[in-house]
């Protein structure tokens, strides 16, 4: 009892070393980049104000409609492929004996970093690669677009379909017994089953792993970065890569920062939007 | 009560003494200093200099390579806001010294060149590459020229010599191409610019200059027909695929392409696989495209070394540079990477790059400043971006001076 008047007035005492650490290191560095935003900077001199330029320049500038189209298709993508192969794999090997066996295979990529992914990757689809030479083909996946953003989300495909399977089969697992049962009695089974009984069961964590991956896919860098750096020209540019080399390449740190705004709150919006259908 | 904050104030004391620590730590001589470079794959040979100077002038030198170079400047830029300040660092020349000189961040060099070039251990000619505001910064910690180096073994199957014109090259290269072997190599990424600076170089130098300065433009008629030159090569089919991502030191060494055009210091990928100058490969100057031109164009290139003036020790830094352009570092320096030196008093023993090093200092050909340097940062990255997409799509050459053109009126709006 003499407790909790103790916690509550030292309650703030508790938070405060966290809420000081996400202050300094999560909110700050977002402010000042909304600030550079908002002037020029080439990472030297002290910025200059310049008001909305960086954004105005932002609508005029084509490589930010290819880096836009690419991002969209990246979140598409990623919500067909990693998305729903790894819920199709989970309900797949969910009922098999020994089905975790099989989902092994499928979970191990998830152990490497995007970079090292690349990394692997790259060689294997450029002209000279493997791909070219086990398909018999003479095609150079990583240059015409948007097939070399299709070729990425491959790879991509290939990390992310092991953890969001092993999500989803968390998700049926949980799923209580007992509706199954009596829907079966009453005679659904097969795809029936599955879309009026296990998938409204499954949307909670659902709503998590497409939650997640919509963020995921909206700051797509490190694959693209390593195996195309955003080429050949800009054609397979992200917002995230755009904003990494307008910044670090172009030495453009007010105009890297407007892009840094724009996948923030385009991010932002589309969390809480999807977020929002969600908890209805 | 009276403990505990004594305890507090021996913390916030000892804190106190640990920040003045730091201060003090900027006085402070050292005996070992670092050295960060954008180029990683040459630790070992930094390694060996700094073993060297060690033993020589009592101060070692302890090298970090990055080798993604745009990760490597957002450092160096980074570091000069905060304590963690590099002694000794790599950098261009051109836009990107000037940067860094006008922000007063690099120690001034004009004594130790005054010196070295009196000891004639610098060239005069160098100097310019080096001074801004009267002034110089850093010194010379490579230089380069820039050709071609051809499979030796290839030439000689099909009984090709080393061309003396531009002709002459082409008609090489139509050779190989009936043969089946593939004449050139080039890329999509970084170094998608090096046909572009050479057919500029080799077609009109001055406007090449020009271009470099804003004082023309790169939808120019000249420059259009350096994109229509170049297109008609690729479409020749004389140019390996642009998304190859063979390391060039292996195109040469396999044969995939039969000739590399880079800079001398391509040299040292040839020596790290066992490739011998003059028997496995050759090197040679790329003719003009323009025989009317009255010299031959070549790239050239050099690399600075620098030093901060608010670094922990700048006097070690300077001692550092001062050694760095001696004779005896600069052997040393050139042999182990099998390159050319920026002192003049360093014998090359590779015939090839002894000759070019000899030429290009008695005068015989125009030196052009190599595109990495001779254009602003701004512009440089929205080119290397163009020439990439050029390379895979060579009908957008117009599409691609356009957007090249676009970046460059922006930049110049504001520094001409």
């Amino acid at each position: 009892m003499t407790r909790a008047p103790m916690l509550g007035r030292f309650r703030y005492g508790y938070v405060a070393p966290a809420a000081l650490l996400v202050a300094v290191l999560l909110y700050a560095p977002f402010v000042w980049t909304a600030y550079l935003s908002l002037t020029r900077y080439d990472g030297l001199a002290p910025p200059e104000w310049a008001g909305l330029a960086n954004f105005a320049k932002l609508f005029d500038d084509p490589a930010l409609l290819t880096s836009t189209r690419n991002t969209l298709l990246w979140v598409a993508g990623t919500m067909i492929l990693p998305v729903g192969l790894g819920l199709l794999v989970a309900v797949l090997s969910y009922d098999l004996r020994g089905g975790a066996w099989y989902r092994v295979p499928f979970m191990l990529p998830y152990a490497l970093s995007g970079a090292g992914l690349a990394m692997v990757w790259s060689p294997v689809l450029s002209h000279d690669g493997v791909a070219n030479a086990l398909l018999g083909v003479d095609t150079a996946f990583l240059q015409e677009a948007p097939a070399n953003t299709l070729a990425m989300l491959l790879v991509w495909t290939w990390q992310q379909l092991g953890v969001n399977t092993l999500l989803f089969v968390v998700g049926l697992q949980s799923i209580p017994k007992e509706p199954i049962e009596a829907a079966r009695l009453d005679g659904a089974s097969g795809w029936r089953l599955f879309r009026h009984v296990i998938w409204p069961l499954m949307r909670p964590l659902t709503a998590v792993v497409v939650g997640l991956a919509l963020v995921a896919s909206l700051k797509t860098f490190d694959i693209v970065w390593v195996m195309t750096q955003g080429g050949p020209g800009r054609n397979s540019e992200t917002l995230a890569v755009t904003m990494y080399k307008e910044t670090f390449v172009a030495s453009d740190y007010g105009y890297g920062s407007a892009v840094a705004v724009l996948l923030t709150v385009v991010t932002g919006l589309a969390s809480y939007l999807y977020l929002r259908r969600q908890v209805r | 009560m009276i403990r505990s904050r004594m305890a507090t104030f021996g913390v916030l004391a000892l804190l106190l003494a640990a920040c003045g620590g730091n201060g003090a730590a900027t006085q402070q001589k050292k005996s070992e200093l670092t050295l960060y470079n954008d180029k990683g794959a040459w630790t070992k040979f930094f390694d060996e200099m700094g073993a060297l100077s060690k033993q020589r002038i009592g101060l070692g030198m302890k090298p970090t390579g990055y080798t993604d170079s745009a990760q490597y400047q957002a450092f160096i830029k980074a570091s000069f806001r905060t304590n963690v300040k590099p002694d000794l660092f790599t950098w261009q020349t051109g836009g990107m010294l000037e940067e860094i000189v006008k922000q007063r961040q690099v120690a001034e060099t004009t004594a130790v060149w005054q010196e070295a070039i009196k000891a004639g251990d610098l060239s005069q000619d160098l100097m310019p590459y080096y001074t801004i505001g009267g002034k110089q910064y850093c010194v010379p910690m490579n230089v380069a020229y820039w050709g071609m180096f051809y499979n030796k073994k290839i030439f000689d199957e099909h009984g090709l010599q080393p061309p003396a014109t531009w002709d002459d090259l082409v008609k090489a290269a139509a050779t190989l191409k009936k043969a089946g072997v593939t004449p050139f190599y080039h890329t999509s990424v970084l170094f998608s610019f090096v046909w572009f600076e050479q057919l500029m170089a080799g077609m009109d130098p001055d406007l090449y200059d020009r271009l470099s300065t804003g004082k023309a433009k790169y939808t120019d008629p000249g420059v259009v027909r350096v994109m229509e030159k170049w297109k008609e090569l690729i479409d020749a089919g004389y140019f390996m695929n642009p998304g190859d991502k063979t390391d060039p030191g292996d195109v040469m060494k396999t044969g995939k392409a039969a000739m590399v055009s880079f800079g001398t210091w391509f040299n040292t990928s040839m020596t790290q696989r066992d490739l011998k100058a003059g028997t496995d490969y050759g090197f040679f100057v790329i003719p003009n495209v323009d025989p009317a031109l009255p010299k031959t164009s070549v790239i050239f290139e050099s690399g600075p070394l620098c030093s901060l003036t608010k670094a922990a020790d700048p006097e070690a830094g300077t001692k550092y540079l001062k050694w760095w352009t001696t004779a005896e570092a600069q052997e040393k320096w050139a042999t182990t990477r099998g390159d050319v030196s920026a002192n003049p008093k360093v014998t090359i023993k590779d015939e090839a790059l002894g000759q070019i090093t000899k030429d290009a200092g008695g005068g015989k050909y125009r030196l052009v400043n190599r595109y990495f340097e001779a254009t602003p940062p701004p512009i440089l990255t929205a080119a290397l971006d163009g020439f990439g997409k050029f390379v895979t799509e060579p009908g957008t050459y117009k599409e691609v001076l356009e957007t090249i053109q676009k970046e460059a009126d922006e930049y110049w709006s504001t520094h001409q």
